[in-house]
């Protein structure tokens, strides 16, 4: 069960192959790609940065957190630096006896993330201007 | 007879290792910033104060009133200012004054001003440390005027060296005084004379790019990192802290209400974008 930010590309493999067990029947797992189009505007790129040294906290702390409430196994891995649209930006998996502890934990760890991990996003547009991305501050995830 | 004393303040320095302009920034209990100080401690000696700024650049707050003497673009440096003085005024005698020398009393002034006499052009105290002219709080007699041109033509334009070459008057400061001539260069500096903390800011996101920077020194006595960001947004124009932010000190979360002690590290937090 760990949390991780590492530099595009991010490698999950080894993440997905902590959290399997025999005693866990249910695997969920997200990948959060990046897509071409936000608010009607073409992405061409992002870029992710992270206030590393709180962000690591406060990812393991949702980890933590997250699989203790559900009784699963979790983990969770976010990239930083430049991708292009269809690239992996996060990872996040949860693995439990049953299905449904499964999609829940990773549905709330992946929201839990979004909002209370310190990343940012820049997005870059066809015409070359970028923009930082502000990201929603109220409780319920979309 | 004596010519007429002018006082010249002089803020046309970058302040780049203070991080910003040193004439607007307050500095002990009092609420007057260094320019406003300055000023204040040239009034009673001065028939007038004038204050010395670079091409375009604007007045500190609290000394819009004083009439401004435009650097001379062609060459830098305290001399720059100190001719355009003399263009202005060359009749005058000019008591020169940096900014950012909060610990001027007016005994140290009083004692420079009962030094003049004829033929003395340079009238400067002899450096607490090194026994070197101090040349930014100093009289210049409108006989330098034709000294300084020598020199600044010669390209020589540090003030200092043109005292220690010319004939100078050096006093010696007042026991009480030693280190009234102490100045504040960096935010170091001023926390360790007035007990204010020194905060370590570090920048992210579109702040980061916003301030054009990813850390920073700031000096302030807000009790808490909620205060601090008021007063961080309330003195810099940055956009960014208009919005919603959240706080960290040293690495983690903390509420408006936290306290600030000197030596933390303070993050302001954009809402997050992450996933």
């Amino acid at each position: 069960m760990s949390f991780h930010i590492e530099s595009h590309p991010i490698d999950y493999e080894s993440l997905r192959e902590s959290l399997t067990a025999p005693d866990c029947g249910g695997f969920v797992f997200f990948e959060g790609r990046v897509r071409n189009h936000h608010e009607g505007r073409k992405v061409v790129g992002l870029h992710y940065e992270a206030y590393l040294e709180l962000a690591r906290k406060e990812g393991r702390r949702l980890v933590e957190e997250i699989s203790r409430k559900f009784g699963v196994r979790a983990a969770a891995i976010h990239a930083v630096g430049d991708l292009k649209p269809g690239d992996l930006a996060v990872w996040v998996g949860a693995a439990a006896a049953h299905r449904e502890e499964a999609f829940a934990a990773c549905r709330e760890l992946i929201d839990a993330i979004k909002l209370q991990v310190p990343i940012w996003k820049r997005e870059t547009y066809t015409d070359g201007h970028g923009e930082w991305i502000e990201g929603c501050r109220c409780a319920s995830p979309h | 007879m004596k010519s007429p004393l002018f006082g010249l303040l002089l803020a046309g320095g970058r302040s780049t290792r203070m991080g910003r302009n040193k004439a607007s920034m307050v500095i002990g209990a009092d609420g007057l910033n260094q320019g406003q100080r300055a000023v204040q401690g040239l009034l009673p000696f001065c028939q007038k104060v004038f204050l010395s700024l670079r091409e375009g650049q604007a007045a500190p707050e609290g000394c819009e009133h004083l009439e401004i003497v435009r650097d001379n673009p062609s060459i830098s440096g305290p001399l720059a200012g100190i001719l355009a003085a003399f263009e202005r005024e060359p009749y005058a005698a000019w008591l020169v004054m940096a900014c950012d020398l909060p610990f001027v009393t007016p005994e140290v002034l009083r004692k420079l001003i009962h030094a003049r006499r004829e033929g003395a052009d340079f009238i400067a105290y002899a450096s607490a440390t090194d026994g070197l002219p101090e040349p930014l709080c100093a009289i210049y007699e409108p006989g330098s005027r034709a000294t300084l041109r020598r020199h600044a033509e010669r390209n020589h334009l540090c003030p200092r060296h043109i005292m220690i070459e010319e004939h100078t008057t050096l006093l010696e400061l007042p026991p009480s005084c030693r280190r009234a001539l102490e100045n504040m260069n960096t935010p170091e500096d001023i926390a360790a004379v007035t007990g204010e903390k020194q905060i370590h800011i570090g920048w992210f996101g579109a702040l980061a790019e916003e301030r054009g920077r990813r850390e920073e020194t700031a000096v302030t006595s807000a009790p808490t990192a909620g205060a601090f960001l008021e007063e961080f947004a309330s003195h810099q124009s940055l956009n960014g802290l208009r919005g919603h932010v959240r706080i960290a000190v040293n690495d983690e979360f903390a509420q408006p209400d936290h306290p600030l002690r000197s030596g933390d590290k303070v993050v302001f937090l954009k809402p997050f974008s992450g996933g």
